[in-house]
């Protein structure tokens, strides 16, 4: 096949050489997920990379011009069906802050506990498919994705769905704490914590998965920056930069927690960030379960937003997630721009995966735990 | 105000205005944190340049079109970022440029921010919005043989969604 010409400012090696052949990673999800890498190999060393997205777009901020502010709520959240609170939140933000609606504390304290059950599930589902899968390690996918599922069971006991929950509308979260929530919830987070220190002795500590992962992939702390990537990968090359404490939403500000960051900027150092995250999210939720105040959940949001553009941005699985909302004093959006860490982090791929092993490729993409569906909107 | 009292918007506005007194047209504070700056066009490549060299705005989060048929122009945003200045990475600066409907150009910033490539790449593709020397301006999400206009101006329409 007839390769189009790799992204130049990331490549050292464009033109096709005697020796290069161009293979088409993709789109069938041979470990690429729903897009396709174009890389240049010479041997067994990958030469260049194109990653071709959009094989999953689906014009959401087009159709989001033609629905109203809260049934564009679901289809909004569809992007990332792992990480749906987040980006339910994302998009809540701006919206409540043209309408000048302020969500009760008590909402506050719901949707940070939705969230970072949430944020867990969606790490889990990074551990079992993305480096689990990736690197050949069968038990850790079985492992993570059993887990998961009994998160999965108590979002549905809060929110009524197992994924996409459309849980937050303008105004606060939809439901109180169901009764009963809060004493399953620490069981699970008891058994949780237990299973963490299997996992680490199980995968992280793992010969294998170590020679694997570690010293693949470097991304240097200034590359990190210079590149604006987001979320672990830009923790894992050593900059502690997240929106939970850049720029505190929901009852961020009242909890006590710290963002693990490491100095490799290696493959392993962005699998233990998100490893060590979900330690942080366990002790989020105990802190947030404890001080939670009584009070309504929500207030009433009108459901015309005035004149205006406002920015929202809330810390994601895979890093912040900024909406611009643009409105025209009716119910719909005039325009909204989703900038999310996915999308931000697909530069990331090209720069790392030049001269590495083509084996090295899956275990590169998987540590950016990169969501086609999320980039391609 | 006296000059101590001056938070980091305001601050950072007037070292802007005082850089390009004739380039900015004007700003806004949306809020805190959330700072406007409407500029040249042709301006654009000084601003950034600065921006990322002097007051440590390192990365774009986003690059946005919006279209507004009726005014006849097209507004490109930037949305930029800190990550290198702990006391400047809460802010979002916004910079916009207005751009003429029928011949939408403004220079590329990705030789100053490398991370605006994708995202100028998509503004392209979806509202025609040039960028010149931009290193690999081409398609990025539409399918290969979609021939339209770009899909997010306001005159392409999808009936079958609804009314807008």
């Amino acid at each position: 096949m007839t390769a189009k010409p790799p992204t130049p400012p990331m490549t050292v090696n464009q033109t096709p050489q005697p020796s290069t052949l161009d293979v088409s990673v993709g789109p069938q999800h041979p470990g690429s997920g729903h897009c396709r890498i174009l890389i240049r190999v010479d041997g067994d060393y990958i030469v260049s990379a194109d990653p071709d997205i959009g094989y999953v777009h689906r014009g959401c901020e087009k159709i989001a011009e033609y629905r109203n502010y809260v049934s564009n709520i679901p289809h909004l959240e569809r992007p990332n069906i792992a990480d749906a609170i987040h980006l339910n939140w994302g998009y809540v933000l701006p919206i409540q802050e043209l309408q000048g609606v302020e969500v009760p504390p008590r909402g506050k304290y719901i949707s940070t506990i939705a969230a970072e059950m949430n944020r867990i599930m969606s790490h889990l589902y990074a551990l079992a498919i993305m480096q689990g899968v990736f690197t050949g390690h069968t038990t850790i996918f079985m492992w993570a994705f059993g887990d998961r599922d009994l998160f999965i069971e108590l979002a549905e006991m809060l929110t009524g769905a197992r994924l996409t929950y459309s849980f937050l509308a303008p105004g606060g979260p939809r439901r109180d704490l169901p009764y009963g929530f809060e004493h399953r919830l620490l069981k699970l987070l008891d058994y949780f914590e237990k299973r963490l220190v299997e996992y680490d002795r199980i995968f992280f500590s793992n010969p294998s998965v170590v020679a694997r992962t570690k010293g693949v992939g470097v991304l240097k702390r200034e590359e990190a920056m210079k590149l604006g990537v987001v979320g672990p990968v830009l923790r894992a090359s050593g900059v502690k930069y997240d929106v939970r404490k850049v720029e505190p939403y929901g009852a961020y500000s009242d909890l006590d927690f710290d963002i693990p960051t490491f100095e490799e900027g290696d493959s392993l150092a962005r699998f233990l960030v998100r490893f060590e995250e979900m330690k942080q999210s366990v002790k989020i939720i105990r802190q947030a379960l404890q001080k939670i105040p009584k009070g309504p959940i929500a207030r009433k949001a009108p459901l015309v937003a005035p004149e205006g553009e406002a920015t929202g941005r809330v810390e994601s699985s895979r890093g912040e997630i900024a909406y611009m909302v643009m409105g025209d004093n009716s119910d719909k959006p005039y325009r909204v721009k989703i900038m999310n860490g996915s999308f931000r982090n697909l530069i990331a791929l090209p720069f790392l995966v030049r001269n590495v092993h083509v084996a090295d490729m899956p275990v590169i993409y998987g540590s950016l735990d990169y969501w086609p569906v999320e980039a391609d909107r | 105000m006296s000059e101590t009292s001056l938070s980091k918007e305001e601050t950072l506005i007037d070292r802007l205005k005082a850089q390009f007194p004739q380039a900015i047209k004007d700003t806004k504070i949306d809020r805190p944190l959330r700072v406007t700056v409407n500029f040249e066009k042709d301006h654009v490549l000084e601003i950034s340049r600065f921006m990322c060299d002097e007051l440590g705005f390192d990365h774009v989060k986003g690059v946005a079109g919006v279209d507004f048929p009726t005014q006849k122009r097209i507004e490109v945003l930037y949305f930029v970022g800190s990550y290198s200045k702990p006391e400047v990475q809460d802010l979002i600066v916004i910079l916009k440029a207005e751009l003429p409907r029928d011949n939408p150009t403004i220079p590329s910033v990705v030789s100053v921010w490398q991370s605006a490539h994708y995202h100028e790449r998509e503004t392209f593709e979806m509202f025609g919005v040039k960028f010149e020397g931009h290193p690999d301006l081409r398609k990025l999400l539409t399918q290969d043989n979609w021939e339209g206009p770009p899909p997010m101006l306001k005159d392409v329409k999808f009936p079958e969604m609804g009314q807008r």
